[in-house]
C-alpha cells in the first residue's frame, strides 16, 4: 500500500513534500493544483497518485498562476485547497497572491513555497519570507519532514481561524529528506468538495473602492495574528537566560544540534519560531526581555532579524541583537556553519571535532562531473540538428536564448545553444528583444512544457511585434526534469485521464508561424528538413521548428515494461581512425575513450540507441551490436 | 550526548543512490531509530555526482559536516576520491570496483585513487558489487544492495544500528516479489563477503 495512505499510528519514512501533501489529506483538502518545480513537485506528485482513490480533485496546471486561481477559487467556495510551487513560481502567481489576501478565503487555503537555499536546482534562491509581508499573509516554516506534516496541519487550521491565505514555506532540505514520521490522524473518509459559491460583490471583486475597505480589514488580521499567535508556531526553550538564540525553520534544527555538541543546553535560551512572518509578538518580547545578547539563525535574508531589532527599539531595550555578523546570507545552512557561528559568538568550540583529511591530490585530479544530457536525449540530437543544419545554410554566429529545463544543460560544450536563460518562458521574449537591437540571426530554444506555461504569450508578441528569431520547441512530450509530469501535450491528466492533446505546432500555426516538425532521432532527414526551411526564413517567412521525441527516461522504462529491445551500437576498431568527433560533438556519457587504443567504447549499458554517434561518425564506424526489436522506434 | 551516526552515500545520478538511502531509512523505523536521509532532486540528477546524507539517531539537522562521516559507502570510484572531504582518518570507507569517467574529461586511474584513498584512510575496501548481483541476479542492478550487505560485513558500528535483519525487511517493505528474494540473496552474500574480509 501507498505509505501516504496509511493508518493512523504508523510510522512512516516521509520525504517533506509527502509528509505536506499527508498533513494536507488529514486537513480535509479535496482539490490540488500545482506546476512541478524542484524542489516542490513531490507534493502534489504524491496526492495525484492518490487522487482517484480519495476522490479528490488534483491537477498539474498550466503554470502557478493558473494553479493558484484553481485552488484559490475552492478555498473561496468552502473547499479547502492548496497549491505548490518552487519560490520562482510564486513570482508567477504574485498577482492573484496579493489580491488574495484581501478577500481571504471560506475555506482553508494554504499555498505552498518550496525555497531553494544553496541553489540546488534553481536560477536564484530569493528568500519568499518576504512575500508575507508584501501580501500580508503569514509565512509559516517548519524544521523538518516531520514538522513539515504537522506545520501543513497548523497552517489549515491558522487559515480556517482568520478565514485568511497562510504561505507554508519549505526548502530543499526540508522537502527533499526522508524521515519517520508518526500519522496522528486517518484521512477523513469524506472532506467537503462541493463548494458553494456566494455572490459577494464588494468582496470578489477587487474595484478600488472595494479593496480600499478590504485593506482595512486586512490590516486587523495581520494585528490580530502578531499578537494571538505563539504556541504551536513559538516555543521557548530554556527560559530566563542572558544569553538567547532566535532560530528559524530548519536553522532551529541547526542550532538544536550545535548548543548540544557545545554543552550549552542550559547556558542560553532558545526561542524556536515557526512563523517567521510576521514573528508571533509576546514570545520575542518575553526573551528579549532578559536577554543581554541575542543571536538571529536563519537561512538566507535577515527577516526575523529586521523584525526582532525593531521590537527591541519599540520597547526600549538595550540588548545587543546579532544575526548576519555571524550566520552567512547566502547559501543554505548546515550544522556545521551554525556550529561555526555559534562557537564564535560564544568564544568556545570543541578541538578535534570534524577533522577532514582534505582532499586526494592526484594527477590528473578528479575531474568535475556536471550534470549532462543523459545517453539518448532527444535535445542532444536536436541541438547537433539545428546546429548542422544553420551551419550548412550559410547562417552564423546565431544567437540561442534559451530557457528552463533539462535542456538548459546544452550551455555546455559542445552544444552551446542557451546563451541565456533567466525565467521560465524567458527565452522568446528575450530573442524578441534582442531581433530589434542586433543583426545576428537569433533561435529561441524552449521546451515543450515551458512553452505551454509562459511561451505562448511570447510567441503571439512576437509576431506581433514583427520579431525576427526562430523558436525552437524541444518537445519531449512530458515535462521531463522535475520527474516526467504530464502537460497540454501528453494527451492525459495528472491522474491518467486521457484528455485532449493540444500540440505545439497548431499554437505556433494560429498565431502566424510555419511550423516544422522533426524527429531528431532521424538526423540526416531533419537536417534535409531543416535546411529547406531555413531558406524560407532568408527569404523573411516566420518559421518555428517543433523537434518531437520522447524522453530517454522514458523509453528506456518503457522498453524494460514491454520487454522492447533497443538498439544498442558498438564502435568498429577496425574502421575506426580515433578521430574522437563522436564524443567531441555528442559529449553522450555512453561513449568513453579507451585509455590504450585511444579509440571511443561505448558502454552498453548506458547505450540507449539513439543512433547520433552513428550519425556523426565520418567512417562509418559505428552501428548497432544487437538485433532491436522491430517495433523499437514507436517508443520514442 | 549521544552523538548521531553519520553516512554519507556518493555516486553518479541513476546508479541507484536514492533507492538505498530509502532502503536504510526504512531499516532504520524497523530497528526504532530517528533518521534523516537527505537526497537530492532535479536536474542537479542528471548524471551528475550525488552525495545521499543518512544520519541515524536523535536530531533533524540533515546535512552531514565536512570530516564529520563515519562510514561512507561510494558507488564509483572517482566519486569515492571526491567524498574523502567528508572523511576523517576513522572513517570506514567502501568503494565499488567500478569507474565512470565523466565525457570529455582527463581522470586519474582507479590504482591512482584506490591507493591515495589507502593512503589516507585506515580502512578501505574496495568490493566488486556487480560481481556479487551478476553471480545472483544476472545483472549488476543491485549493486546498491550489495555496498550496503557489505558495509555491514565490515563495520560493526554500522551493524549495531542497523542489523541484518532489520535490512531484510526493509528489503521486503520496498521489492515486490521475486525481486525480494533476489535482494536479499545480494544482500546476503555481500555481507558475508564484507565479514570475510575483516577475518569474520
Amino acid at each position: 500500500m501507498n505509505p501516504i495512505l496509511a493508518r493512523k499510528g504508523e510510522t512512516v519514512l516521509l520525504m517533506g513534500n509527502e509528509a505536506i501533501a499527508r498533513g494536507a489529506l488529514e486537513s480535509g483538502i479535496c482539490m490540488a493544483a500545482a506546476y512541478p518545480g524542484t524542489p516542490s513537485t513531490e507534493i502534489v506528485e504524491t496526492l495525484s497518485d492518490v487522487a482517484k482513490d480519495l476522490k479528490i480533485w488534483v491537477e498539474w496546471s498550466v503554470n502557478e498562476k493558473v494553479a493558484f486561481e484553481t485552488a484559490y477559487a475552492a478555498a473561496i467556495s468552502g473547499v479547502k485547497s492548496l497549491t505548490a510551487m518552487k519560490h520562482v513560481g510564486l513570482n508567477v502567481a504574485a498577482d492573484i497572491l496579493m489580491s488574495s489576501a484581501y478577500a481571504g478565503v471560506k475555506a482553508g487555503f494554504v499555498i505552498i513555497s518550496a525555497d531553494d537555499p544553496g541553489h540546488h536546482s534553481s536560477q536564484n534562491e530569493q528568500d519568499n519570507r518576504w512575500y508575507g509581508f508584501i501580501s500580508h499573509i503569514p509565512v509559516v516554516e517548519p524544521s523538518s519532514p516531520k514538522e513539515a506534516y504537522h506545520y501543513t496541519k497548523e497552517s489549515f487550521k491558522l487559515s480556517e481561524k482568520y478565514g485568511h491565505p497562510v504561505i507554508l514555506r519549505t526548502t530543499t532540505r526540508i522537502s527533499h529528506t526522508r524521515q519517520p514520521v508518526i500519522l496522528e490522524e486517518d484521512i477523513p473518509a469524506s472532506p467537503v468538495c462541493k463548494g458553494v459559491f456566494e455572490k459577494a460583490i464588494d468582496r470578489w471583486v477587487l474595484v478600488p473602492g472595494h479593496a480600499k475597505k478590504l485593506k482595512i480589514k486586512l490590516l486587523e488580521v495581520w494585528k490580530r495574528i502578531q499578537y494571538d499567535t505563539g504556541e504551536p508556531f513559538a516555543k521557548i526553550i530554556n527560559p530566563g537566560m542572558k544569553d538567547v538564540i532566535i532560530a528559524s525553520g530548519i536553522a532551529y534544527s541547526h542550532v538544536e544540534e550545535a548548543v548540544r555538541i557545545l554543552g550549552l543546553e542550559s547556558k542560553v535560551t532558545v526561542l524556536k519560531i515557526n512563523m517567521p512572518v510576521p514573528v508571533p509578538r509576546k514570545p520575542v518580547e518575553e526573551v528579549l526581555r532578559n536577554a543581554e545578547r541575542v543571536l538571529i539563525v536563519e537561512e538566507l535574508d535577515p527577516v526575523v532579524e529586521k523584525q526582532v531589532k525593531s521590537i527591541s527599539t519599540e520597547l526600549g531595550l538595550d540588548c545587543k541583537i546579532y544575526g548576519k555578523e555571524y550566520i552567512p546570507e547566502n547559501d543554505e545552512l548546515s550544522l556545521q556553519i551554525v556550529y561555526n557561528g555559534l562557537c564564535k559568538f560564544f568564544d568556545k568550540c570543541n578541538p578535534g571535532l570534524w577533522e577532514s583529511i582534505g582532499d586526494l591530490k592526484l594527477e590528473p585530479a578528479i575531474p568535475p562531473r556536471p550534470p549532462v544530457l543523459c545517453p539518448g536525449c532527444p535535445h542532444r540530437s536536436s541541438y547537433y540538428i539545428v546546429k548542422t543544419a544553420l551551419n550548412r545554410a550559410g547562417i552564423r554566429n546565431v544567437i540561442f536564448t534559451g530557457d528552463i529545463g533539462c535542456y538548459t544543460l546544452g550551455f555546455q560544450k559542445p552544444f552551446e545553444t542557451q546563451m541565456t536563460s533567466f525565467e521560465m518562458g524567458g527565452a522568446i521574449g528575450v530573442a524578441h528583444g534582442l531581433s530589434k537591437v542586433v543583426d545576428e540571426t537569433i533561435v529561441a530554444v524552449v521546451g515543450d512544457s515551458t512553452f505551454y506555461h509562459a511561451g505562448i504569450p511570447g510567441v503571439i508578441n512576437l509576431v506581433f511585434n514583427k520579431g525576427k528569431a526562430i523558436p525552437l520547441i524541444l518537445d519531449n512530450s512530458i515535462t521531463a526534469m522535475t520527474g516526467h509530469q504530464p502537460h497540454p501535450g501528453t494527451g492525459v491528466t495528472a491522474t491518467g485521464e486521457p484528455t485532449a492533446r493540444i500540440m505545439p505546432e497548431d499554437i505556433l500555426k494560429a498565431v502566424g508561424f510555419d511550423p516544422i516538425v522533426i524527429n531528431p532521432l532521424r538526423v540526416k532527414e531533419s537536417i534535409s528538413t531543416l535546411g529547406k526551411a531555413l531558406e524560407e526564413f532568408k527569404n523573411g517567412k516566420n518559421i518555428a521548428i517543433v523537434s518531437r521525441a520522447r524522453c530517454a527516461l522514458e523509453v528506456l522504462r518503457d522498453a524494460r515494461r514491454t520487454k522492447t529491445v533497443l538498439p544498442v551500437y558498438k564502435v568498429n576498431p577496425e574502421k575506426c581512425t580515433g578521430c574522437l568527433a563522436c564524443i567531441n560533438l555528442s559529449a553522450c556519457p555512453a561513449l568513453v575513450v579507451d585509455p590504450d587504443s585511444r579509440k571511443p567504447v561505448i558502454m552498453e549499458d548506458l547505450c540507449a540507441g539513439c543512433g547520433l554517434c552513428a550519425s556523426i561518425c565520418p567512417f562509418k564506424a559505428i552501428s548497432p551490436a544487437n538485433t532491436p526489436s522491430q517495433d523499437w522506434e514507436r517508443l520514442w | 550526548m549521544k552523538s548521531r551516526f553519520n553516512l554519507i552515500l556518493v555516486g553518479v545520478g541513476g546508479q541507484g543512490l536514492i533507492t538505498l538511502g530509502r532502503l536504510i531509512g526504512e531499516a532504520c523505523i524497523r530497528a526504532g531509530l530517528n533518521v534523516t536521509v537527505a537526497e537530492v532532486h532535479g536536474m542537479s540528477q542528471r548524471g551528475g555526482s550525488v552525495v545521499v546524507h543518512v544520519r541515524i539517531g536523535e536530531g533533524d539537522s540533515p546535512v552531514i559536516p565536512v570530516g564529520g562521516a563515519h562510514h561512507i559507502i561510494a558507488m564509483e570510484i572517482l566519486e569515492a576520491g571526491r567524498s574523502v572531504r567528508y572523511a576523517n582518518k576513522d572513517t570506514v570507507m567502501v568503494v565499488n570496483d567500478l569507474i565512470l569517467p565523466p565525457p570529455l574529461a582527463k581522470y586519474p586511474g582507479k590504482k591512482d585513487v584506490v591507493d591515495a584513498l589507502k593512503s589516507k584512510l585506515g580502512k578501505v575496501y574496495l568490493y566488486d558489487a556487480e560481481g556479487v548481483c551478476k553471480r545472483i541476479m544476472g545483472t549488476p542492478i543491485s549493486s546498491n544492495i550489495a555496498l550496503l550487505g557489505f558495509s555491514i560485513g565490515v563495520n560493526p558500528a554500522l551493524e549495531s544500528l542497523i542489523s541484518k535483519d532489520a535490512v531484510e525487511k526493509a528489503i521486503e517493505a520496498l521489492f515486490k516479489e521475486k525481486a525480494v528474494e533476489l535482494n536479499k540473496k545480494v544482500f546476503e552474500e555481500a555481507f558475508r563477503e564484507g565479514r570475510k574480509s575483516i577475518g569474520g
